[in-house]
């Protein structure tokens, strides 16, 4: 405690509001005070903010600062987090009279404002990796950042391992070469692999990480309910009842959903259930600004009942007192459902108080194991990333902009960032012709190139507009091209482009919370108008659910495998698992259960493939792809498949007689790389590369293309580059993206290696119970969407539930 | 290829976009924009600079086999006044074999304003029969063949929507697609082909594969 009596106005005002100090906040006050870089690994709330800024507070109040010279950088991946913080640390200043400067600045911050920050900077600026890559950007950005004494990153385990985190970790990088006493201070939610988030904060040898364990257990159930958990889909329509009720008893309710249509689906049915007239609001990304804005202010001050919403609410803000979090459908990884229970009774050393809903049968099965996996403090572990080479191109081309850079004190630089330590510095020359000229082996654009040397061997920007052009295309995010919802003079909000593209005039659709009729696009704005029809016609505009990670998939198979787990299951899970092993068998923990049956579809004849893989959609959907292929060639004329996140169903004319001749080894092999060259994923990442390495632009000053525009131009170029050069910088960046998003590649070959020889085919002579919701997933997949009226789909579970003896 | 017949004439469009008149052996090209790629250099953006030769290769290899003697292009072959300079070695190659091996007729497009090329004589009309080869439709009741407005149509089936380039067939005009590798394309739908598009038009959608036919009322407008 002697320590913070130092810092006396800090003290004082924990002291009035009767807060109390934390262990953890003292311990890295000291290691910062002895020289050390600090990770403070700890769960959500706990004064973990606090923590970071108690070093930098100290220094400021106790030894006199410079004047007109930033003096503490905050850094955080959220704009709203940028603007609570600030919040946060205003309220001590301003009530001890204190004479600090405490500033934000992001994408939102006005122009004057900015100028003037360029000025006459804070003591304290609060960021993103964004506009920090801007203002490293500046002529001025050296002499501005000589005196930085201290860096906060906020959230900092989000970044890691992710292309933002790239562009943060190469500032970083060039922070430290610019003032190297300056001390870092990374705050992290638990995360299993710590060592690297320290890595990826630090190059130091004098860091320690700070570990505070979760010093009560969640309190997480999962929703018991006189209804029948649905077979398949993800709205959990049949609890929205019981979901309500649970509000009704709570003063203030998150509900968590997966997805933005989840969030608008079932916002409008709690308000259909809402005879109380409870204040229900909703909360996600696609929503304007001020609205998100609005239903902010109205949770911290206690004016609202319930907030159904996305991740946008996920990360580490304190939204008043929560003290129930509802998450509907599968959190999808431990990890991230810990944040979101982290967001009831924010305060670390009061249990949270959580309800699991879910929306289908295996759901309910992954549900008991993130619930065993918390007990169990199992962590998700991310899959580590080599540092994006287009995300590279574009720092190079902002550090040629703040002034001329010498190769090899660049280089250095770049491999002292964690991400890129291990990059040759051939792939780097490779990068920094690409920044100067396009890298082509026609020598076509050398009178153009952006940057180039000049007579002292150093490395700068051939004139003020490549400074002007940079600045407009910052940043790793490349989104869909979105145009405003308007009704009337109000903006409700964002959707993407393809989204309308896909709506005819008088359609309905669920935005904001109302339904909506399209009328037109004019000007990018999409017109709606107010309906009173109740049911909108087209029920979803976005996709991105997450796959299940990893660990939840191994502890799902361990549930399954053994069943004196069961015995807590309600009884309809119980009894269909039962049924299972009396009919087939179960999936086993390490190896592969498949099905095969033969089944009647469309009145024809069809052979049915089921694999229980548990690996996640994409694994299953890449696994697809490929034994289709190979199924193919064998003869056995394969139809379709679907993948879930649990299982993949292929269905073809012939009867598979061996499946070891499919899912072996070779599988990878044979197929895979031209099967990848002509998916859609790949164009898309080759997009994405070309607009963040500064190929394609973003914006001209002056005009702005349309998202569409972009799309075309990037395929015809794809298309080009691929011919002549297969081997371009951009192409090689799209593939490994490929490789590693969606189609998880890593996970998918560990999968066939683990289950060599370790395969059970059950020959049956009809559809097994754990094959149900596969079937009817399939009738959702491949059932004309306007012929998909809601009887129909339940007269076919009927039908197949009634042909296992399930109904 | 689909049959096309205009003002009595038997005209022929291929998958790539190429008119054929086989009764005059002649192949009809609009829109090549050479060099667009490499037009944007000079603001620092370094598309692969490798669509004029993929457009001549592409072009070159369209006629071959069809006994062609006159090859008309509509306009806009280049992109800008500088693009002519700009061209790689083999993209110049290329083109000098095409003027070689046919008599090629050049149509002055809006891009080409200030351009000149030693030894190249660009034409506001070129009139056979009475068919007028122009750049850009004219709204007279005379024949013409014209380029320009790279009309590309969107067709809504039951899962996607699928855009692709078309040419365009009414009354007296018919408006061929662009043909270079970089060019983009204007809706039918849009306001500046509003003349040119009615209940009589013909949509010839360009696939890979195929050839569709549309009326404009089955195609998105």
């Amino acid at each position: 405690m002697s320590d913070i009596l130092k810092i006396e106005p800090i003290y004082n005002w924990l002291k009035k509001n009767n807060w109390a100090i934390y262990n953890h906040q003292i311990e890295t006050l000291k290691l910062s005070e002895n020289g050390y870089d600090v990770l403070l690994v700890a769960p959500t709330g706990g004064g973990k903010t606090l923590a970071g800024f108690l070093p930098s507070l100290n220094d400021l109040i106790n030894n006199k600062p410079k004047k007109n010279k930033l003096h503490t950088l905050y850094i955080s991946p959220l704009k709203a987090l940028t603007i609570d913080v600030h919040r946060n640390l205003t309220s001590p200043i301003e009530d001890q009279g204190l004479n600090i400067r405490v500033e934000t600045r992001t994408g939102d911050t006005s122009a004057y404002k900015k100028n003037r920050q360029k000025v006459l900077p804070p003591h304290m600026l609060m960021t993103t990796p964004e506009s920090l890559a801007l203002l490293l950007s500046n002529k001025e950005s050296k002499d501005y950042f000589k005196d930085l004494k201290y860096l906060v990153i906020d959230e900092i385990h989000t970044l890691v391992n992710t292309k933002r985190g790239d562009l943060l970790s190469l500032n970083l990088s060039r922070i430290n070469s610019i003032s190297p006493d300056c001390k870092k201070i990374g705050l992290s939610a638990t995360v299993k692999n710590k060592n690297t988030v320290l890595k990826f904060l630090t190059s130091k040898k004098k860091a320690k990480t700070l570990n505070v364990e979760e010093t009560s257990v969640p309190k997480i159930d999962i929703l018991e309910t006189i209804n029948r958990v649905p077979w398949s889909g993800h709205m959990a329509s049949y609890a929205i009842r019981d979901i309500y009720q649970k509000i009704k008893k709570s003063s203030l309710t998150i509900v968590f959903v997966n997805t933005r249509a989840q969030a608008e689906l079932v916002f409008n049915k709690l308000w259909q259930e809402n005879e109380n007239n409870l204040r229900i609001a909703i909360h996600h990304g696609s929503l304007e600004k001020e609205i998100r804005r609005k239903v902010e202010s109205l949770m911290s001050s206690g004016k609202i009942d319930c907030v159904v919403a996305t991740s946008s609410l996920d990360l580490g803000i304190d939204w008043g007192d929560v003290d129930l979090v509802v998450q509907i459908g599968s959190p999808k990884g431990i990890s991230r459902f810990l944040q979101r229970i982290g967001r009831s009774n924010h305060r670390f050393d009061e249990p949270s108080n959580a309800l699991l809903v879910p929306s289908n049968r295996f759901e309910y099965l992954e549900c008991l194991s993130a619930i065993n996996s918390i007990k169990n403090k199992l962590l998700d572990e991310t899959k580590e990333k080599q540092g994006s080479l287009d995300v590279l191109a574009q720092h190079i081309l902002g550090v040629a902009c703040s002034e001329p850079f010498q190769v090899d004190e660049l280089y250095n630089q770049v491999i002292n960032a964690w991400p890129y330590r291990n990059l040759t510095k051939i792939k780097f020359f490779e990068v920094l012709e690409f920044v100067k000229n396009g890298g082509y082996s026609l020598k076509h654009y050398e009178q153009y190139s952006k940057i180039g040397v000049n007579k002292n061997k150093f490395y700068a920007i051939k004139n003020k507009s490549v400074r002007n052009r940079y600045r407009l295309n910052v940043g790793t995010i490349v989104e869909s091209y979105m145009l405003k919802v308007k009704l009337g003079n109000r903006t409700l909000g964002q959707v993407e482009e393809w989204f309308i593209e896909g709506l005819n005039e008088g359609d309905t659709f669920l935005f904001s919370g109302r339904v909506l009729e399209y009328q037109s696009i004019s000007n990018n704005n999409v017109i709606v108008r107010s309906t009173s029809h109740t049911q909108p016609k087209i029920p979803s505009y976005a996709g991105g659910r997450l796959p299940l990670s990893t660990e939840l998939s191994i502890e799902v198979r361990k549930l399954l495998s053994k069943k004196q787990f069961w015995k807590n299951f309600p009884n309809q899970i119980n009894e269909w698992l039962k049924l299972q092993s009396q009919f087939s068998n179960l999936p086993s923990l390490n190896g592969l259960l498949v099905e095969t049956f033969p089944r009647l579809m469309r009145g024809k004849k069809r052979f049915f493939l089921i694999c229980y893989t548990f690996e996640g959609r994409n694994a299953n959907q890449t696994l697809g792809f490929l034994m289709s292929k190979k199924m193919q060639r064998i003869g056995y004329k394969p139809i379709s498949f679907v993948a879930t996140d649990y299982a993949l169903a292929i269905w073809s004319i012939n009867e598979v007689i061996d499946v070891n001749i499919i899912l072996n080894d070779d599988l990878m092999l044979d197929d895979l790389y031209e099967w990848l060259e002509e998916t859609p994923l790949l164009k898309k990442n080759f997009r994405d590369a070309a607009i963040i390495s500064g190929l394609i632009e973003r914006s001209v000053p002056g005009q702005k293309k349309t998202g569409k525009q972009v799309l075309f131009n990037s395929d015809l170029i794809f298309n080009v580059l691929k011919k002549h050069e297969p081997k371009h910088l951009l192409l090689e960046v799209a593939r490994e993206d490929s490789y590693r998003g969606l189609i998880d590649l890593d996970r998918l070959s560990d999968f066939l290696k683990r289950i060599e020889k370790n395969i059970t085919h059950e020959k049956l002579d009809r559809i097994s119970p754990l094959a149900v919701p596969l079937i009817l997933e399939i009738n959702r997949q491949t059932i004309d969407k306007s012929e998909m009226e809601e009887y129909l789909l339940e007269e076919l579970e009927n039908e197949t539930l009634s042909e296992v003896g399930l109904s | 290829m689909k049959t096309i017949i205009f003002n009595k004439h038997k005209f022929q469009i291929s998958n790539e976009g190429i008119l054929f008149w086989f009764d005059k052996q002649i192949a009809i090209i609009s829109d090549l924009h050479l060099e667009k790629g490499s037009s944007y250099g000079h603001s620092g953006q370094f598309l692969p600079p490798y669509d004029s030769e993929e457009t001549l290769k592409k072009l070159s290899e369209g006629i071959k086999n069809h006994n062609i003697k006159k090859v008309i292009l509509l306009g806009d072959t280049f992109h800008d006044k500088n693009a002519f300079n700009r061209m790689s070695e083999k993209a110049f190659f290329l083109l000098k074999s095409l003027i070689k091996k046919y008599e090629v007729i050049f149509i002055l497009g809006n891009h080409e304003d200030k351009l000149k090329i030693d030894n190249i004589n660009f034409l506001n009309e070129y009139v056979i029969d009475d068919i007028h080869f122009i750049h850009q439709a004219l709204q007279k009741s005379i024949f013409q063949i014209s380029g320009h407005f790279h009309p590309v149509a969107t067709i809504k089936s039951s899962i996607k929507k699928i855009t692709l380039k078309c040419l365009l067939h009414t009354n007296n005009h018919i408006i061929l697609p662009s043909f270079g590798t970089y060019t983009g394309g204007l809706n039918i739908n849009d306001q500046a082909l509003k003349p040119f598009v009615n209940h009589q038009s013909y949509i010839y959608m360009l696939a890979k594969k195929s050839i569709y036919k549309f009326t404009s009322k089955e195609v998105e407008i």
